[in-house]
């Protein structure tokens, strides 16, 4: 009976003290930031591997989920298989994925492509001049377009892009234009 | 009457409880925890600081993964010893408050303070650096790759939001220091200090072999 009394109320503290710890488990939940205030997503073109130009403009009418990443940089890689599963959901439902490369060559992203295999659109930013463009200022950050081509949401930091509930909130806003 | 005892017992035992309680969760919340040990990743010593809706991982970094990193991006050897000398370290900062909350997390490195025997310096970043890169004349795409592998200067992140950057600290390899960082958690100000951090030695290949 002692026993009970003084294990009870030490499980009962590790209980409430674990609370915390929890709580900081859920940011592992994932999460896209509403922009205060929806801006237009600058314009550009760019090359993709296979030195195909693309620009931003051929994508309006859909949801476009724009990620600027580098093939060295390690949560850009832990994001990636996750980005390639998310587009192969909603592929043939207006949502676009476009991976914008910042800095790097045609060989250096093919060779990295042959262990991560992806087939959404890969574009080159090589001169960084893109990126500039955007308030970016850590690798890897994505952006949510909108299909009036504004910026609505952001995500710095890898996601898991098959994650329904994200893959929900893409879709909620491609029917806000529907 | 017993029966009123046991429920007066019983009662007395539930304060005691809420109050250990309390005073547990309120050391929780106070006090910055720093841990050390080894990142599964890097198979290298880390420094990590938690407190409410923060956390900041420092991972060592070999001057030889330095090397090797900044060679492979067009630095040439002279610049790359530049950086491997520089005390190099592995970042991640996180905001992780709950994601149900609007708790932002900002920081800013220009204020972090390197401190060493009683001295205390600024952290080396992106834009003290471009000095650097500029005066040498080093080519646009090792500007670039250098840019965006370090940590950012400044940064705010909603919950859920990270980063993982090179933080250069501009001391010898093998140096010790401590870190005196700040942040704000929506708007309020915080402190703390990481003490003896240790730059990762910049072994000679042959004694890594014996």
């Amino acid at each position: 009976m002692r026993l009970r009394q003084s294990v009870i109320p030490v499980l009962l503290c590790m209980l409430v003290a674990g609370l915390p710890a929890f709580e900081s488990n859920a940011a592992e939940e994932q999460t896209l930031s509403a922009v205060a205030k929806p801006v237009a997503a600058p314009a550009f073109e760019l090359t993709d591997i296979d030195g195909q130009p693309k620009k931003l403009a051929d994508y309006l009418g859909k949801v476009v989920v724009l990620n600027f990443w580098a093939t060295w940089c390690p949560p850009c890689r832990y994001e990636m298989p996750s980005m390639q599963r998310g587009w192969e959901n909603v592929r043939d439902e207006d949502i676009v994925f476009l991976g914008v490369n910042v800095g790097e060559d045609e060989d250096t992203v093919f060779l990295f492509f042959a262990d991560y295999p992806v087939d959404f659109p890969l574009l080159l930013d090589k001169d960084a001049k893109v990126i500039e463009q955007y308030p970016v200022t850590g690798l890897p950050t994505t952006y949510i377009i909108d299909p009036q081509g504004r910026i609505t949401h952001r995500a710095v930091g890898g996601r898991a892009w098959d994650d329904d509930s994200l893959l929900d909130r893409l879709r909620a806003l491609k029917s806000l234009e529907e | 009457m017993l029966a009123i005892m046991q429920r007066i017992q019983t009662i007395n035992a539930c304060f005691k409880i809420v109050v250990v309680c309390a005073v547990a969760l309120s050391a929780y919340s106070a006090q910055a925890e720093v841990t050390t040990g080894i990142d599964a990743d890097a198979g290298l010593p880390y420094w990590e600081l938690r407190e409410a809706g923060l956390s900041i991982r420092l991972v060592q970094r070999h001057p030889d993964q330095t090397r090797a990193f900044f060679l492979a991006r067009g630095f040439s050897r002279e610049d790359v010893e530049l950086i491997a000398q520089s005390c190099v370290f592995q970042t991640i900062v996180r905001n992780t408050a709950p994601v149900t909350s609007s708790d932002t997390l900002e920081y800013d490195l220009t204020a972090w303070r390197v401190q060493v025997a009683g001295a205390s310096q600024a952290m080396q970043n992106r834009e003290s650096w471009a000095q650097i890169w500029a005066a040498r004349e080093i080519a646009k795409p090792a500007r670039i790759a250098f840019e965006w592998a370090l940590l950012p200067t400044r940064q705010r992140y909603n919950p859920g939001d990270y980063n993982w950057g090179m933080s250069v600290f501009g001391l010898r390899p093998d140096s010790h220091f401590d870190l005196a960082l700040s942040w704000s958690r929506s708007g309020k100000p915080y402190s703390a200090v990481i003490r003896e951090i240790h730059c990762a030695a910049d072994v000679p290949p042959k004694e890594e072999a014996q």
